[in-house]
């Protein structure tokens, strides 16, 4: 049996969880393809325009899979830590596809809850009771798709890209350390996953900077309670588990002197970035460091984002010659 | 006379300054782009050439603007810098000790934070281009007034009247409903300003800390209501530099100098390019789902640069590739 998982939202978190999971359970996976003009102008299509992009380009995968697979995968995400919620938009998502895209394959549907109780036991036992009836069988998929996405979350530590780490866990080759990122200067990029390592939506973010020198880092590639930490700073506890992600990563990338500009990457009409961002630029004006907020939309121009990246990247590259030079021009 | 050529090719103009050793600013020529870059830039070449004497030799050449690209590659640009480190280097230079920079163009405007010489933050205008250059000679043009009378008239105010510049098309209507209701010209110019003054430090400048000595530059600085509808926001005296409108090529040019001081010699293709027949075409790939629209500069019939493409495939596939292309973000 065919089981379909978009190449979107929180893809880029979970995707060795849910592969390992369903594949011991006998299942063969099918991802939608990368993020095209063609995806993202199909999620246009079947959504309303109050819609923030993120979702847009999620019903895009989904029409993508819809016709080539049995049945798609699209869990019902409310909670994922205790004590906190993500989006609504995730919490709402499945109906809003019912909702929107006509001729879809079954859906394989489960709630995802752990604001009461942090266990992925009951989610996954009602996900694996559609497709068998062994609960052995469910438990050691259970189990074994957690070890594989512990290690995963270490490889993102150990300061892996999603891609690279999934490429690490696929060979095998139990290549745990990367090798150390060299480049100057050293650029602290927050968004949400599935903006800033999506190439397409990101307008190739990640390797415009790569290719220019800089060596970059990301809010995964710091330990969870690293980042709980900082975000404890708050005077109340920010109940958006990806908010409270991107401003404990923004505040500690904030204070490390080895990190010399911050971008925020933030899509165009989501509430919850909004928040963020504001609450990142007022720290950032406090600490004083180069700091870029990159705002997407399914109209952004390459141009647009290309002028600002460079600008930044100047701003940081010519103070040394400015200071030290005195006279460089 | 030996010196650098400075080529800024924005959207509404096409701008070129010569400068001397000593980077003082010895011919500036300021052309409209009409929508034809090439045209502009080729025209401009060629009165600069005719202006400058007979055995003037050029030490370096920098590009700049949303077309610096192309005037890169027709020209043959030894910096391809964006608009804002352009400007501000420029305005640094030229007022020293500079602060802040407000700059308004065609169709974007900036605004860049300077401390000790050295930028520290930047924004451009995001999804608005209310207040830019194109708004105001479109309004000049339906009050039936030459552009260039537009801020002298302005200042003739006595009582301006209030206007919503949030929005072109609004402030657009609310013009013409204080227009039917009987305010004087002058007034309602005077307040078009203030309005279009507040939206841009609402908007551009929101959260910056707009400290003296201000510059105001940029082809909408003609317009001395503008700049005293930015004295009365801000409360200080807004300087407008001689050459404020070409500031940007001024940039490029000192850019150039800078670059050129490390040795080399130049890639300036000669004046000669004015006369050549350069042709800027595009297309669409159709070699997968991207469909990126590729744009291809051809030189006397002969492929000289592309770009434009996600993949690669046509950028490098010249076996000449320019190198202050390649190295953009």
């Amino acid at each position: 049996m065919k089981i379909g998982i978009p190449r979107a939202l929180l893809y880029y978190y979970y995707i060795p969880l849910w592969r390992t999971f369903f594949e011991a359970l006998g299942l063969e996976l099918v991802i939608s393809r990368p993020t095209t003009k063609t995806i993202l102008e199909s999620g246009l299509r079947h959504t309303g325009d109050d819609v923030c992009l993120p979702v847009r380009v999620a019903f895009g995968h989904i029409i993508d899979l819809k016709d080539r697979v049995d049945v798609l995968f699209l869990p019902r995400l409310v909670s994922i830590a205790r004590r906190e919620y993500i989006c609504p938009k995730f919490l709402g998502f499945p109906d809003m596809v019912r909702q929107g895209i006509s001729g879809l394959p079954p859906l394989i549907e489960a709630d995802l809850n752990l604001y009461r109780r942090d266990s992925l036991y009951p989610f996954f036992s009602a996900l694996g009771r559609n497709f068998t009836s062994n609960r052995f069988a469910i438990y050691l998929a259970c189990r074994r798709a957690q070890q594989v996405q512990a290690r995963y979350i270490q490889l993102l530590e150990n300061g892996f890209f999603p891609e690279e780490a999934r490429a690490a866990l696929s060979g095998g080759t139990g290549e745990e350390q990367r090798e150390p990122a060299r480049g100057w200067p050293r650029v602290a990029v927050i968004g949400h996953p599935y903006n800033i390592y999506d190439p397409y939506i990101s307008m190739n973010l990640l390797s415009r900077l790569a290719r220019s020198g800089v060596h970059v880092c990301t809010a995964d590639n710091l330990p969870e309670t690293l980042v709980r930490e900082h975000a404890a700073r708050l005077p109340k506890h920010l109940f958006w588990s990806l908010g409270q992600r991107m401003i404990g990563a923004a505040w500690h990338y904030l204070q490390r002197p080895d990190v010399d500009g911050i971008i925020h990457v933030a899509s165009f009409a989501c509430g919850p970035d909004s928040l963020t961002g504001e609450l990142i630029s007022r720290e950032v004006k406090r600490r004083g460091k180069p700091f870029l907020n990159l705002t997407l939309d399914e109209h952004s121009a390459e141009a647009g984002v290309v002028t600002r990246l460079e600008a930044f990247l100047d701003m940081m590259r010519r103070r040394p010659l400015l200071q030290v030079g005195g006279n460089g021009r | 006379m030996k010196g650098y050529l400075g080529i800024d090719v924005g959207s509404v103009s096409t701008n070129l300054v010569f400068l001397d050793e000593e980077g003082r600013v010895r011919e500036a020529i300021y052309l409209r782009t009409r929508g034809q870059p090439i045209n502009a830039l080729q025209e401009g070449l060629r009165q600069l050439a005719g202006r400058l004497p007979e055995n003037t030799g050029i030490l370096g050449v920098g590009a700049t603007g949303s077309g610096r690209f192309l005037a890169g590659i027709i020209a043959g640009a030894d910096v391809v810098k964006n608009e804002i480190t352009s400007h501000a280097v420029a305005a640094s230079t030229l007022v020293p000790g500079v602060q802040t920079i407000l700059e308004i163009g065609g169709q974007d405007s900036k605004i860049i934070i300077l401390r000790n010489g050295v930028v520290t933050d930047f924004a451009m205008n995001t999804v608005c281009a209310a207040g830019t250059g194109s708004f105001l000679d479109q309004q000049a043009a339906r009050l039936n007034i030459p552009i260039e009378e537009f801020g002298q008239l302005a200042l003739q105010s006595t009582a301006p009247v209030r206007i919503a510049g949030r929005c072109a098309v609004f402030a657009e209507s609310d013009m013409i409903h204080k227009q039917q209701m009987g305010y004087s010209l002058p007034d309602i110019l005077a307040g078009l300003c203030e309005a279009l003054v507040r939206n841009y430090l609402n908007n551009v400048g929101k959260g910056k800390e707009i400290l003296p000595p201000v510059v105001f530059q940029g082809g909408v600085a003609a317009n001395a209501g503008m700049r005293r509808a930015f004295e009365q926001a801000l409360g200080w005296k807004v300087y407008v530099p001689p050459h404020y409108d070409v500031m940007g090529a001024v940039g490029a040019a000192l850019l150039a100098r800078e670059k050129m001081a490390g040795g080399g010699s130049t890639r300036f293709r000669g004046f000669g390019v004015a006369d050549t027949n350069f042709k800027a075409g595009g297309f669409t790939c159709e070699n997968c789902p991207n469909l990126c629209e590729v744009v291809e500069i051809t030189c006397e019939g002969e492929a000289v640069a592309r770009w434009g493409d996600r993949c690669g495939r046509w950028s490098g596939s010249l076996g000449y590739q320019d190198e202050e292309i390649r190295n953009a973000v």
